[in-house]
């Protein structure tokens, strides 16, 4: 049963851009997205010859290889109606902030990007504008704590909401990350092309997360989720990372679990 | 070899352009305020400075203590130059530089200094000094333990004071001693760095822009080492700020 | 200033390992960035004035032709020498000669990042001018023979061991080392008997009017002071792009400049000059001149998209909000810009081949942007860097790209250009990865992203992806 109406969005049904490294890496994140939405009252449409946005080759600097993946996501994405909602900061950054200078030699791209980005809602981004941060009312016994993954902060402009979101859900115990808006060290290929300095960043984030003594931690991309968890991993660390949309999802279902055993 | 015309030639291509073009007016600089404005302005500085003025200094004598002077505020000139006098002895001074601000004439610091028995110079300046009188006036500076000047401008909204060098008021009185007194009184106090550019415009554009201007915000200071502050670097380590609260006796 | 840029990886490694310069550099945070949040917060129109500000520096940038002819025609109404330098070489044959015609024997350096670029200091002690940086920081790494590692800090690499050992010729190891203070005074007494008796002075320039032909010079030792007092002589080297229109335009930018460099509301001293001295003093320089140098400057300036670096006002923000400086340092960096605005104007100025470390030294995540008080957008001019890099836009000699990282990404493309391929290259890496595995995770993984598991374990391709998994729940299809 929706907890708020939508009734501000004018459409029941919304798409789902999934993001490469979700579709192929953690498709349980791109599950939890869809049954948070769905939750919402939300129908979810899967477009199902989607890939990628382009960033990795766009970040990189390889413009010619990242531009007809991208083509062809505008493409794709086109061809759908009403909002596409994207898990990610920095896909939904790449679509909204740098297709201008990705497709900066065709006016016509240019045009047609800015079209798309205008119902392109990143997924808290989304659920906050559109329901509100108190939409989502699940429970979760558990001690966390919130990393601010650096696109969905500085291009997308989310900060607190996703905490709003996170104190809604009843037995949440939210720890403050110290410097939780200071970067994770993933930054693409950086982290793979630079890995000592990757690793030296990600140390600090770390120590960091260990003083919150936080069973998990939750953010928003998935790059972030997989640098901590790694870290955290190697540092034999118990401590485990998770997307939003995930706990978000378990959250709701935990409520719907207490409320059949009532 | 670079001569002006061929550098600036290279600038405007670099422009995309063939010659130099004048921008079309744009108010986000104050270049385009017209000389009406800019004196209006000026005009309002200087009579917020009186008309505020007590307002002002309230706010002067807090941001001057956050910006690490020692505040002194005096009721009358005799009181004013009583403090100078405690401040002086408290250094052991024995060498006193003061610039020829009318408030230091008009407080009787030179009587009461020369009472407790300290040297007191005053920098007058003349133009066809000899390169043997700046080397004294020079070494006078460096060597003496106090040095006073009043004020041109304060600005209440950063604690600082504003020193135009000229004749009567040497760069180095302010800076060269360990300890510096400025006195200040009503009248003196601007908002703020916006009021202080005002008027330094309007004199600009009336063609009489004084020569340097020296903005004193507290004691010298750097943290270069080990990102610790420590004061009096090369400037004076102690700055005091006498604040005459009333013109007179 | 010689570059070093080809060195960065491994002085960057260097850096990264050296406990006391992370410990130093941690002072960038709570010290320089700290202070700049808390400055902002105090400030109730901070947004409006970094909108301001950016827009002086838009409007001056993109009519410096004109304001360049402005300021030095004023300069030379007021009495002052305006010398045009296309280059470093030039920059510091003028100022060498000026101090030998006028028979100089002491120059005092006040801190200039553009002297930096030609060197200046070393080359006129070799020239047989006692030329001594003034500025503490400045002091202590000339001292130890070094170049600046921060902007605004230059030898905040340094502990107060490694400053007793510079300072004291006497100290020994073992000996109690001295406190800030005590160091600081000895500076004090070393410096001004120097001030005293220097006959020419080299200062950097934070801010010229074109309106006037004035310069500023922001300060907190007052080096800067002495520099404009004490000497006949007074040379302020400057950037071509350091101008601003008119005088009122100081309120601005004086307030931005300051809180982003150290938080404070203001510099100890904000020193004005107008011209050499008037004839009323008796103190002050009876020559001012003014050095402007272009020195690659125009290569900035010719790129619309490169040319917002120009708007840079030097005040560090960026280096204190960057994760990649706090780690590496400055010296990495290897010329006289470090930091995020180092990464833009190095690679253009020194040249990208040597430099393509340094735009690619980022994981983009705008916290630069965040910090730069007239909000240059650094993210972007690296991502426009990166792509000279990769495919040498204009200058095929900007490529550096080696062949099997240009077949990554073409690899990439084919991949990505079609669901089937996409599943289908996925399915691949899976069956790949998964004997390296444990529980979903991999210790040790092989190149192309072997560094990633020297310090991390790295995630296993989930077996079926989510189109498959939504295919068996309820979806519409497309």
């Amino acid at each position: 049963m929706p907890e708020t109406s939508n009734n501000n969005l004018g459409t029941q049904s919304v798409t789902l851009f999934a993001t490469c490294m979700i579709d192929q890496m953690a498709p349980t994140v791109g599950e939890s997205t869809v049954e948070v939405l769905e939750h919402l009252g939300l129908q979810v449409k899967f477009v199902d010859q989607q890939t990628c946005c382009g960033q990795p080759a766009f970040n990189s600097g390889f413009r010619s290889e990242s531009l007809p993946v991208a083509q062809r996501f505008l493409e794709l994405f086109e061809a759908v109606d009403g909002p596409i909602i994207v898990p990610s900061g920095s896909c939904a950054a790449m679509v909204r902030n740098f297709y201008t200078d990705l497709f900066r030699h065709d006016q016509d791209l240019v045009e047609r990007a800015r079209t798309l980005s205008e119902r392109l809602y990143e997924f808290t981004e989304f659920i906050d504008h559109f329901f509100g941060s108190d939409a989502i009312a699940g429970s979760c016994d558990d001690r966390v704590t919130y990393h601010k993954c650096c696109h969905l902060l500085r291009e997308i402009g989310i900060d607190e909401q996703p905490l709003e979101m996170l104190s809604n859900i009843d037995g949440l115990e939210m720890t403050p990350m110290n410097r939780a808006d200071v970067c994770c060290g993933f930054g693409g290929a950086f982290s793979v092309k630079m890995p000592d300095i990757s690793s030296a960043i990600l140390e600090e984030k770390l120590d960091n997360i260990e003083a919150t003594k936080a069973n998990r931690v939750v953010a928003g991309d998935i790059g972030c989720i997989y640098q901590i968890e790694g870290g955290l991993r190697r540092r034999g660390s118990t401590t485990r990372v998770l997307h939003l949309a995930e706990i978000l999802s378990e959250s709701i279902r935990n409520r719907k679990t207490g409320k059949a055993t009532e | 070899m670079a001569d002006k015309v061929s550098f600036i030639k290279q600038v405007t291509k670099a422009l995309g352009r063939t010659k130099i073009t004048r921008p079309k007016d744009n108010y986000d600089t104050a270049i385009f305020e017209d000389r009406n404005l800019a004196r209006a302005n000026a005009a309002q500085a200087v009579a917020d400075a009186n008309s505020m003025a007590a307002n002002l200094i309230d706010q002067m004598v807090q941001s001057a203590d956050d910006a690490g002077w020692k505040v002194h505020r005096a009721d009358n000139y005799e009181e004013s130059a009583e403090l100078i006098v405690g401040i002086c002895k408290d250094h052991n001074a024995k060498s006193v530089l003061r610039s020829a601000h009318s408030v230091l004439t008009d407080i009787p610091i030179d009587r009461a200094l020369a009472a407790s028995g300290t040297v007191l110079e005053v920098t007058e300046h003349s133009s066809q000094s000899s390169n043997r009188h700046i080397e004294k006036s020079k070494a006078a500076a460096f060597n003496a333990d106090v040095g006073i000047t009043g004020v041109d401008y304060a600005i209440a909204e950063t604690g600082t004071v504003v020193l135009h060098p000229r004749a009567g008021v040497s760069r180095l009185v302010s800076l060269a001693p360990p300890t510096h007194i400025a006195v200040l009184r009503p009248g003196d106090v601007l908002a703020s760095l916006d009021e202080l550019f005002a008027i330094q415009r309007d004199d600009f554009l009336n063609g009489k822009l004084q020569g340097s201007m020296n903005l004193i915000s507290g004691p010298s200071k750097t943290a270069d080492i080990e990102g610790t502050t420590v004061t009096g670097i090369h400037g004076p380590l102690e700055v005091h700020l006498i604040v005459i609260e009333n013109n007179k006796y | 200033m010689k570059p070093l840029t080809i060195n960065f990886r491994s002085k960057a490694a260097q850096t990264i390992g050296d406990e006391q310069v992370q410990n130093s550099l941690e002072h960038v945070y709570t010290g320089f960035y700290q202070g700049r949040i808390n400055a902002a917060a105090d400030t109730p129109n901070w947004e409006e004035l970094r909108t301001k500000g950016k827009a002086i520096k838009d409007h001056t940038i993109a009519h410096l032709d004109h304001y360049l002819d402005m300021f030095s025609e004023k300069v030379e109404q007021s009495g002052g020498t305006v010398f045009f330098a296309d280059n470093a070489e030039e920059a510091r044959q003028y100022i060498t000669e000026l101090a030998k015609d006028r028979d100089i024997e002491t120059v005092i350096k006040s801190k200039s990042m553009v002297s930096e670029e030609m060197s200046l200091a070393e080359n006129m002690n070799d020239s047989g001018f006692e030329t001594i940086e003034t500025d503490l920081g400045e002091y202590i790494i000339q001292l130890a023979g070094e170049t600046p590692y921060h902007l605004i800090a230059p030898a905040v690499h340094k502990s107060r061991k490694d400053v007793a050992e510079l300072l004291d010729k006497d100290f020994e190891d073992g000996d109690r080392v001295p406190d800030a203070t005590e160091l600081t005074m000895l500076a004090r007494e070393q410096l001004r008997d120097v001030f005293a008796r220097a006959d020419m002075s080299v200062t950097g320039v934070n801010f010229a009017v074109a309106e006037s032909g004035s310069i500023t010079l922001v300060t907190n030792e007052g080096n800067g002071r002495m520099s404009t007092s004490v000497p006949r002589i007074h040379v302020a080297v400057m950037g071509m792009e350091k101008i601003v229109p008119s005088i009122q335009d100081l309120s601005t930018m004086l307030r931005i400049l300051i809180r982003s460099a150290t938080g404070q509301r203001i510099s100890t001293y904000v020193t004005m000059v107008n011209g050499p001295k008037t004839p009323d003093e008796e103190e002050g320089p009876d020559e001012f001149h003014v050095v402007i140098m272009n020195n690659g400057r125009l290569k900035l300036l010719k790129d619309p998209l490169l040319r917002e670096s120009l708007n840079c006002i030097r005040c560090g923000a960026c280096l204190n909000a960057c994760p990649v400086y706090r780690k590496v340092g400055g010296h990495a960096y290897g010329w006289v810009y470090p930091g995020p605005i180092g990464a833009i104007v190095t690679p253009v100025i020194t040249g990208l081949k040597d430099a393509t470390n340094l735009p690619a030294a980022s994981s983009l995540c705008g916290a630069c942007h965040e910090a730069c008080p007239v909000k240059i957008n650094i993210p972007r001019m690296l991502l426009e860097l990166r792509h000279k890099t990769a495919e040498g836009l204009s200058d095929p000699d900007e490529r550096t790209s080696k062949f099997v990282e240009r077949a990554i990404w073409k690899t990439w493309r084919i991949g990505m250009m079609g669901r089937g391929r996409f599943d289908w290259g996925a399915r691949l890496a899976y069956l790949f990865m998964r004997p390296f595995s444990i529980n979903g995770w991999i210790r040790k993984a092989p190149p192309p992203i072997s560094g990633w598991t020297v310090s991390r374990d790295f995630p296993l391709i989930a077996g079926r992806s989510l189109k498959s998994r939504l295919n068996h729940r309820h979806k519409k299809e497309i």
